[in-house]
C-alpha cells in the first residue's frame, strides 16, 4: 500500500516536474503560472534595464469606478522602459476564477507568445515578466468568458508603447460604443428654438445690410486690386 | 457684376451645402454614444415612499389557530392570511344552520348556502341550495378616475375580473371609506364542495350587467333540471342581468371538477368566470365545506380525505390578458364593453400577462396560496388550469403523485410520481404531495418554491420574480405571522409597487447597488444642439429671403 502510494506521488511528481520543463508550466489547487521568466533577456537586450516589482489585483470591486463595467484590475496602465523586468504579484480578491495573461510577447521566450497567471479563488500569485526592447503595447486582461469585455482590460506600454488599446476603462474608447438614452430636458429644447432665431435672424441682417456689406467689399477689392 | 453675382450664388449654395451637413452631422436623437465614461449609476428607488406594501399586515392572528365553531372543527391555518373561520364553519353547517353571532362575522346572505333534509338518515344534510352572484372586482365608475371593489393581486396591479361570489349581503367594499372589496369578493371563484348523491340546487343570481350562466363542467348533471329548463348552462340559455336561474344536480360520481362561464366563453372565462367544483365521497356525518373562498388550504376537509391525508388545498391556475381586463376599466356603458370585449378584442391574437394562483401573484401568493407542512405529513392537492395555456407544475425538493385525473381515480399502476405535473387548460389533477424525507418523495425540510415552470408563468407582466410562484413551507421555518424566514431582503424590495410598475433597477440594492443599478442618462451635446439650431435658422432664413424675393419679382 505504501509502495504503492510513493508511487503514485512519484508518477504525480515527475509529470509535475515534465510540465515544468516543457511548457514553463506550473500548477497546483491554487492556481497556474505559464512562462515566468525571471532570468532569461530577450535577444535584443543586453541587460535588464529596470526592476518594477508591481501589486495588480483583480476583482468586481475594481470596477466600482468605472460605471457600466462589472470585473476590473486595479490597474489600468503600467509604463516600463525597453527591457525592463516586471515582478507581478497578482491577487484575486473575487471568490472565483481570474486570470492575468499578456500577450504578444516573443515566442522563444514565452511559448504561444503569452504570460500567463491564473487563481483559482481568492489568492495570490508571484511571478516575472522581462519585455524585450521595442516600443510596444502589451495587452493584459484576463480570458474568462466577458471578463475582458466587461472591464478586466489593461495595457503595459513599454517605451511609450505604440497606442492606446480600445475599451481600456477610463482610458481609451471602446470600437462598438453601447448607446445611452439623453437627458431631454426643456432647457435643451428651449436652446434648439432660440438657435433657430438666431439662424434667421444672421440670415436677415445680412440681407438687410446687403448694400453696405457689398460696398465694403468692392472698397476691400479695390484697394486689394493694383491701379491700373 | 455677373462675376459678383456668380460668386453670389455660389457662396449662398455652399452656405446651404454647409447647413445641411451640420444638420445631418449634429442631427439631434434620443440616444448617444457615451463619452470615454459612461454615465454613471443612479438610483430610481425611491426609500420611504407609498409604494411600500406591508408583507403581511396581520390583521386576523387570532383567526390563525385551530379552533371549533358552532360545533365545526377548524384546522389550523398558519400563514399570513388564513380564511375567516367563520366563514369556514357558515360553509359547513349552512347559513341556515349556523348561529347569527357566527353569520355576522362573515359577508354571507342569509340565504346563501341553505343545508335542507338528511335524504340517507347518515347524519349530515344531503339537500343544498347555493346561491351564487357575478361580482365585477377592479371595475370603473363614471364618478371619478378609480378603481371600485379593488383587489390587488399584487402590488400595484389590479386588473379587471369578473367572479362568481356566494350571495353576500352588505356593502362590497369594506367600509364607507375604502374602496377596496369586501373579503368573500375576491378571486378565484370560490371552490365548491358537496357530497356524492346530495340534491344539489345551485342558484345563479345574475348580479351582473351582462348574461351569463353557469356549466357543470365534469359534474353529474341531467341535461335539463326539472323544469325541463336548460341544466348545461349554455350560451343559447344565457341568464340575463337581474334574472336568476337555478340548475339542478345530483352527481353519483366523486371527484374535482369545474363550474365556468359558458357565454362567450373565450373571453368570460379568461376574465375569471370559473372554479373548482368538488364531489366529496358520501360518508356517514359527512358535513362538507361548501366554499372554499380564495381556494387554498381546505380548513375543514371531508371525512374520507381524513382519513388518507392531514391536510388539503385547492390550487386554482389562472391567467389573465391585461388588454382584456383593461376593458371594463376604459368604459362604464354596458354596450361599448359588450362590443369591446366581443368584437373588438381578438382573443387568437392575445397574449397572458398576469399568472395567479389562487387569485394572488407572487409576492401575495406568499399570504395565503403557501402550502404549509410538517414532516411526514400526507397532503391532498386539487389542481385545476384555469390559464389559456398549459401548466408544468413543479415543487422544489419534492416528487409528487398524481391520483386522479380530471374527477377519475387513477388505477394504482397509473398512478405516477414525477416533479413536473402537466395539466391542460381546464384539466385538474388530484395530487398526493407526502413529505417524507426519503430522497424521492421530499428531500427535507425547507422553504421550498413550487410554480408553473412555463417561464411565463413566474412573471407579473414580464417581471419576475412574479406570477403563481408560492413556497411550500416547513412550520419551522415560517415566522409568528406565518412569513417565510430569510426572504426580508427578496420581500424588501418585490413588497412594492414601484417593483412591479417597473420603475426600479432588480438589483439596486446592497453592495452591487452601483455595479447593477440603472444607467444615467447622457448630458446632449449642447455645441451640437446650438449648430444643430443654427443651421436650421440659416436654411429657414434663406428660404424666406427666396421667397420675399420671388414675391417682388412678381409684383414688379
Amino acid at each position: 500500500m505504501k509502495n504503492c502510494l510513493t508511487g503514485i506521488i512519484f508518477i504525480y511528481c515527475v509529470n509535475f516536474a515534465f510540465a515544468m520543463n516543457h511548457s514553463g508550466m506550473l500548477m497546483n489547487e491554487k492556481g497556474m503560472i505559464m512562462n515566468s521568466n525571471t532570468d532569461k533577456i530577450p535577444k535584443d537586450c543586453t541587460t535588464i534595464s529596470e526592476t518594477i516589482d508591481v501589486t495588480i489585483r483583480a476583482g468586481h470591486q475594481y470596477a466600482l469606478k468605472f460605471p457600466g463595467k462589472m470585473y476590473a484590475f486595479d490597474t489600468q496602465e503600467i509604463n516600463v522602459k525597453p527591457c525592463a523586468k516586471l515582478n507581478i504579484t497578482f491577487i484575486n480578491d473575487d471568490q472565483i476564477r481570474h486570470q492575468l495573461m499578456i500577450h504578444g510577447l516573443p515566442g522563444y521566450l514565452y511559448s504561444e507568445g503569452m504570460f500567463h497567471l491564473e487563481l483559482n479563488g481568492a489568492g495570490q500569485l508571484e511571478a516575472s515578466v522581462i519585455f524585450p526592447s521595442q516600443k510596444k503595447t502589451y495587452l493584459m486582461h484576463c480570458e474568462l468568458p466577458q471578463h475582458m469585455e466587461k472591464g478586466m482590460k489593461s495595457q503595459i506600454k513599454v517605451d511609450g508603447g505604440d497606442g492606446d488599446l480600445p475599451s481600456i476603462p477610463g482610458i481609451s474608447f471602446p470600437i462598438k460604443a453601447d448607446y445611452y438614452k439623453i437627458d431631454w430636458s426643456q432647457l435643451t429644447i428651449a436652446i434648439i428654438a432660440l438657435s433657430i432665431l438666431l439662424g434667421i435672424a444672421i440670415v436677415l441682417i445680412v440681407v438687410n445690410y446687403a448694400a453696405k456689406i457689398s460696398a465694403m467689399g468692392d472698397k476691400i477689392l479695390s484697394n486689394i486690386k493694383p491701379k491700373s | 457684376m455677373t462675376l459678383k453675382k456668380a460668386s453670389l450664388f455660389l457662396a449662398v449654395c455652399l452656405l446651404i451645402l454647409a447647413a445641411t451637413g451640420i444638420i445631418i452631422y449634429t442631427f439631434p436623437s434620443q440616444m448617444g454614444k457615451a463619452d470615454l465614461t459612461p454615465p454613471e449609476t443612479v438610483f430610481n428607488q425611491e426609500k420611504g415612499n407609498n409604494s411600500i406594501v406591508k408583507p403581511c399586515s396581520n390583521e386576523h392572528p387570532e383567526w390563525r389557530p385551530s379552533q371549533v365553531i358552532d360545533d365545526v372543527l377548524i384546522n389550523a391555518a398558519p400563514d399570513c392570511s388564513p380564511d375567516n373561520p367563520y366563514e369556514v364553519a357558515t360553509s359547513v353547517k349552512g347559513t341556515n344552520n349556523v348561529s347569527m353571532a357566527t353569520l355576522m362575522q362573515t359577508d354571507f346572505a342569509q340565504d346563501a348556502i341553505t343545508m335542507g333534509e338528511d335524504l340517507d338518515n347518515d347524519g349530515d344534510p344531503d339537500v343544498i341550495h347555493i346561491k351564487l352572484e357575478v361580482v365585477e372586482l377592479n371595475g370603473s365608475s363614471p364618478d371619478g378616475d378609480y378603481i371600485i371593489n379593488s383587489f390587488d393581486i399584487a402590488p400595484g396591479i389590479q386588473p379587471g375580473l369578473w367572479v362568481y361570489a356566494p350571495k353576500s349581503r352588505g356593502m362590497a367594499v369594506k367600509n364607507f371609506n375604502s374602496l377596496v372589496s369586501n373579503p368573500l369578493l375576491r378571486a378565484p371563484s370560490p371552490s365548491i364542495r358537496v357530497e356524492q348523491g346530495d340534491k344539489v340546487y345551485i342558484t345563479l343570481e345574475n348580479t351582473h350587467y351582462l348574461p351569463h350562466t353557469i356549466h357543470l363542467h365534469g359534474v353529474d348533471h341531467p341535461w335539463v333540471n326539472s323544469k325541463g329548463e336548460d341544466n348545461d348552462g349554455m350560451e343559447e340559455h344565457s341568464v340575463f342581468p337581474g334574472q336568476s336561474h337555478t340548475y339542478e344536480i345530483q352527481p353519483r360520481h366523486v371527484g374535482t371538477m369545474l363550474y365556468h362561464c359558458h357565454v362567450q366563453t373565450a373571453q368570460h372565462f379568461m376574465m375569471g368566470l370559473g372554479g373548482m367544483f368538488i364531489i366529496e365521497e358520501n360518508q356517514p356525518n359527512n358535513w362538507v365545506q361548501t366554499f372554499n373562498i380564495g381556494a387554498g388550504q381546505v380548513r375543514h376537509p371531508a371525512k374520507a380525505v381524513i382519513k388518507n391525508y392531514n391536510q388539503e388545498y385547492d390550487l386554482h391556475y389562472q391567467s389573465i390578458d391585461k388588454k382584456l381586463a383593461h376593458i371594463i376599466q376604459e368604459a362604464n356603458d354596458p354596450r361599448l364593453i359588450a362590443e369591446r370585449m366581443a368584437r373588438d378584442y381578438n382573443i387568437t391574437e392575445s397574449f397572458e400577462n398576469y399568472f395567479l394562483l389562487n387569485g394572488h401573484s407572487f409576492p401575495y401568493t406568499i399570504r395565503d396560496a403557501m402550502i404549509i407542512t410538517s414532516e411526514n405529513e400526507d397532503i391532498k392537492l386539487h389542481v385545476a388550469n384555469f390559464q389559456r395555456s398549459s401548466i408544468a407544475l413543479h415543487i422544489h425538493g419534492h416528487k409528487a403523485t398524481t391520483v386522479a385525473l380530471d374527477g377519475v381515480d387513477q388505477p394504482e399502476a397509473l398512478q405516477i410520481t414525477r416533479d413536473v405535473i402537466d395539466i391542460a387548460t381546464a384539466q385538474r389533477n388530484d395530487i398526493h404531495l407526502k413529505t417524507r424525507n426519503d430522497g424521492l418523495h421530499s428531500y427535507g425540510p425547507g422553504l421550498w418554491m413550487f410554480h408553473d415552470h412555463v417561464p411565463t408563468g413566474t412573471t407579473t407582466d414580464g417581471m419576475e420574480p412574479g406570477g403563481n410562484m408560492a413556497i411550500m413551507a416547513y412550520k419551522e421555518l415560517l415566522d409568528d405571522q406565518g412569513m417565510p424566514k430569510m426572504h426580508d431582503h427578496l420581500f424588501n424590495e418585490v413588497f412594492n409597487k414601484d417593483y412591479y410598475a417597473k420603475k426600479q433597477a432588480i438589483w439596486a440594492e446592497g453592495s452591487y447597488a452601483k455595479l447593477l443599478g440603472d444607467a444615467g442618462l447622457l448630458i446632449p451635446k449642447h455645441i451640437y444642439i446650438i449648430l444643430f439650431g443654427l443651421a436650421v435658422g440659416l436654411l429657414l432664413g434663406l428660404l424666406l429671403v427666396g421667397v420675399l424675393i420671388i414675391k417682388r419679382n412678381l409684383k414688379s
